[in-house]
């Protein structure tokens, strides 16, 4: 109890979640989503300008399955435009700039808005609500239920 | 502003919050961060009323480019680490927002009070168990350690 125990073997929890970015540094989850993010949101994205890494590892072929199913599961998660009403976040937690109104946002299962490439580089990474930790794919699964 | 990229702009919102609005007993050290936005020192003061009353500690933030989608590295440094069970004598810190519990709705502000309050809830000062091995045997990098968190009491 209250032990700090370091285990030198891998366990399944960043499989569980998702998300293996930290442990194994892969940065090619994150260039992917440049590429989407620059076929899908060129037009909406002028504001928020990436400049492209140099690096250009590839990616695995497991990577590659997992993160197509995941782009496959955000296209569910509906894209709305931001209209500056008083109940709404103010401000996009992620890049902690204000939202405009007209800007582009995506709405999580949990009404949590973020602006779209802001959420998306981080669902790529992990499928959950940064602000609630709810799991989206979850969220997304039980919509499908109940429709 | 549109030369710098989203990961330097919100370290500069968030550093103008901290020197505005700091969390009671944290300090920043300007400094340290005008030198580089990548490394920032913290000072944080232990609560009265806690077994750290009367002490100072710093932390350094490592942040790199991909801040906040990435967790920044996070350790104690100087002269005084805070003898606590999820602390190593080398500094490096046993909390699961550091690594997998990250979110990038988190920030150096909700670190330190996380941190704030890992100390204040500690009823015993002892080093974890393992710190002897660990300290030997551990990356400098305190995020390339496998952590396995099993207490949330302390």
């Amino acid at each position: 109890m209250g032990n700090c125990l370091k285990i030198s073997t891998s366990d399944d929890i960043s499989l569980l979640r998702g998300n293996d970015s930290q442990i194994s540094g892969t940065q090619p989850m994150y260039h992917q989503g440049e590429h989407y993010q620059r076929e899908l949101y060129s037009s909406t994205s002028a504001s928020t300008t990436r400049t492209p890494s140099s690096n250009n590892r590839q990616l695995s072929d497991e990577n590659q399955v997992k993160i197509a199913k995941r782009i496959g599961l955000m296209q569910y998660l509906p894209i709305g435009t931001y209209d500056g009403s008083s109940k709404k976040a103010r401000e996009c937690v992620i890049c902690m700039a204000e939202f405009c109104v007209n800007e582009a946002v995506r709405y999580l299962p949990c009404m949590h808005i973020y602006h779209v490439n802001c959420i998306d580089d981080w669902l790529l990474r992990s499928l959950t609500c940064p602000s609630c930790l709810e799991p989206v794919d979850a969220a997304l699964l039980t919509s499908y239920d109940s429709t | 502003m549109s030369s710098k990229s989203p990961s330097e702009r919100r370290l500069h919102k968030e550093l103008m919050s901290l020197i505005k609005e700091p969390p009671p007993g944290v300090t920043i050290d300007t400094e340290s961060v005008q030198q580089n936005l990548s490394e920032w020192k913290i000072n944080i003061k232990g609560f009265e009323g806690t077994l750290y009353e009367g002490e100072d500690f710093q932390l350094l933030f490592k942040f790199n480019n991909k801040y906040p989608f990435d967790s920044p590295e996070v350790t104690f440094i100087g002269t005084n680490i805070p003898v606590h069970p999820h602390v190593y004598s080398n500094g490096h810190i046993c909390l699961s927002i550091l690594t997998e519990d990250w979110s990038p709705a988190l920030s150096v502000q909700s670190v330190c009070l996380s941190i704030a309050s890992m100390l204040s809830s500690c009823r015993e000062k002892k080093r974890p168990p393992d710190n002897t091995l660990y300290v030997k045997t551990c990356n400098k990098n305190p995020k390339k350690t496998k952590w396995w968190y099993h207490d949330d009491s302390v």
